[in-house]
């Protein structure tokens, strides 16, 4: 079973995702901002990873990097109410960006894939 | 190949390397060599180092501006193929060559005609590279009809293909290291198109392929060269790249098959502030449209060949469209540019023949791109890109399917 974990600072998406998850038979792993999320990983080892980008504490893009700066090949996928953030160049170290919708077909969809991406190449 | 080589200094030992290959460059060669030797000095100062004219025997006098521009102290050697032998990818052969022998650890290639590069263009193609890093391809903005070829075929198709993104594979600037020029002069499937413009996506294919971790470098600033109209003559470089792609498409056909998906390629050099827009580039869609309407009638029997019947109605539709209406769907372009592959790869017929009848699409496809995106900004441009490499990546399983069969 592959191991999501959602960071965003808003409880009710938080809630919401992991329902919609599990039900989906992803475990699910919850954190409320972006602070130390190496330790939050390390500790939890995530198969994937849902970012907000605008939290309250940190921004997620900036989150983005500090994981890329240590965990290359694991799976983010950026998750925000605002489709602009796309355009930001930093954004494309991501598997993918999903405008959040109460429609989640799309993330489910992206969860997939970026589980399912296969690239034999080392880093 | 014979080589010329005048290296007046007799450096026989460089750590990190500056290569710029030209042919007929003498009225730009000078700047990108002058910033180069800042970045060589300002980032690589407690290493060797040395720049190389990689040329093909220009006859307007480019030696001469290489070596008569000033590079503070930086050691120079000019290289040439013998006259009458032109071809980028042979100023590659010759560059890595001479690397193996000077021992390099990190080479920085650049393009002769740069006139946005700066020293830190230097710093971050090479930094990386003494980092684990074996190729870095460079991440710049650059206006929204500069670079067809790479937007429309080469960035949508290694992507889909390798499952790599790495979104300027024919970029002309980038890094590797000694290890990776021992692994290009090593390797075989090397043939005549990459001998000329083939090589940058055969470079990149080969590290995408050959198991060497790479990145993507942040530039800063954008790709400025000499302006190019999309609807102008392509001249050899279209047939160039996409005969090395076809070719390389079979070179690794059981890697690529597998492959589903894709990945983003690690970044180097983020954080560099406020992006910096390139100037604007004309298209003269009036062209783009009579060199698509006047190709698609006179192959259009080749063409029934070529693609499924459904393909062929939904061009033979959109070739009735006026210019300002012409717009070429993302999943069919992905469709075509797949059945051509498959064709080549067959070798239904002359491979050259192949390539020539897929020009007047490709204008089409860039009339459709202009139309599509004239009203956005770079960015949003950028984001319909992203959006054609998913459909390529979704359509994938349909080449898949007929490349077996």
């Amino acid at each position: 079973m592959a191991k999501v974990l959602i960071v965003d600072d808003e409880e009710h998406i938080r809630i919401l995702l992991c329902q919609e998850l599990e039900d989906e038979g992803y475990e699910v792993a919850l954190a409320d901002d972006g602070i130390d999320i190496i330790d939050r990983i390390e500790k939890e080892k995530p198969d994937v990873v849902i970012l907000d980008i605008k939290m309250a504490e940190t921004n997620g893009l900036d989150v983005l990097q500090e994981i890329r700066n240590t965990y290359y090949n694991l799976p983010v996928i950026l998750c925000s109410a605002y489709g602009s953030y796309k355009v930001d160049l930093k954004s494309i170290a991501a598997d993918a960006y999903v405008v959040k919708s109460s429609d989640l077909t799309e993330l489910k969809n992206r969860i997939a894939q970026a589980l399912e991406a296969t690239v034999p190449v080392k880093e | 190949m014979e080589r010329h080589e005048e290296n007046p200094k007799g450096v026989t030992k460089a750590d990190v390397v500056v290569g710029i290959p030209s042919y007929n460059e003498a009225a730009t060669i000078a700047y990108p060599t002058q910033q180069a030797a800042l970045g060589l000095k300002q980032y690589f100062s407690n290493m060797t180092s040395a720049i190389i004219n990689c040329d093909n025997n220009s006859p307007d006098g480019t030696q001469d501006a290489f070596m008569n521009a000033d590079t503070h102290g930086i050691p120079k050697i000019y290289i040439s193929t013998p006259k009458g032998v032109r071809g980028k990818g042979n100023n590659f052969r010759n560059l890595f060559k001479k690397v193996l022998d000077l021992k390099a650890k990190a080479i920085v290639v650049v393009d002769a005609d740069l006139k946005s590069i700066t020293p830190r263009w230097i710093k971050n193609l090479g930094e990386p590279l003494f980092s684990d890093f074996h190729y870095v391809a460079p991440l710049y903005v650059r206006h929204k009809y500069d670079g067809t070829i790479t937007n429309n075929i080469a960035y949508p198709l290694s992507r889909c293909l390798y499952g790599r993104r790495v979104r300027q594979p024919i970029g002309g600037d980038f890094g590797f290291s000694g290890t990776m020029a021992e692994v290009y002069m090593k390797n075989n499937p090397w043939n005549e198109n990459v001998s000329e413009f083939g090589i940058d996506i055969w470079m990149t294919t080969l590290a995408m392929n050959e198991g060497i971790p790479m990145c993507q470098a942040f530039m800063g600033r954008p790709k400025i060269h000499k302006p190019k109209d999309p609807g102008a003559d392509l001249g050899p470089m279209f047939r160039e790249v996409v005969n090395t792609i076809f070719d390389l498409m079979a070179a690794y056909s059981d890697k690529w098959m597998s492959i589903k998906w894709s990945k983003p390629t690690a970044i180097f050099g983020f954080g560099l502030g406020e992006i910096e827009m390139p100037p604007p580039v004309e298209v003269n869609k009036e062209g783009l449209y009579k060199r698509f309407q006047d190709g698609f009638k006179s192959n259009s029997e080749i063409y029934s060949t070529i693609f499924s019947m459904e393909t062929s109605q939904k061009l033979g539709e959109i070739a009735t469209l006026d210019m300002e209406h012409l717009e070429i769907p993302s999943p069919l372009w992905a469709k075509v540019l797949f059945d051509f592959a498959v064709s080549y790869h067959r070798k239904d017929m002359d491979i050259h023949k192949i390539i020539e009848v897929l020009i007047p699409l490709y204008y089409g496809m860039t009339l459709s791109f202009v139309n599509k995106t004239e009203g956005m900004s770079i960015q949003q441009a950028e984001e319909f890109i992203e959006d054609l490499c998913s459909v390529f990546e979704q359509t994938k399983p349909y080449l898949v399917d007929r490349w077996k069969t």
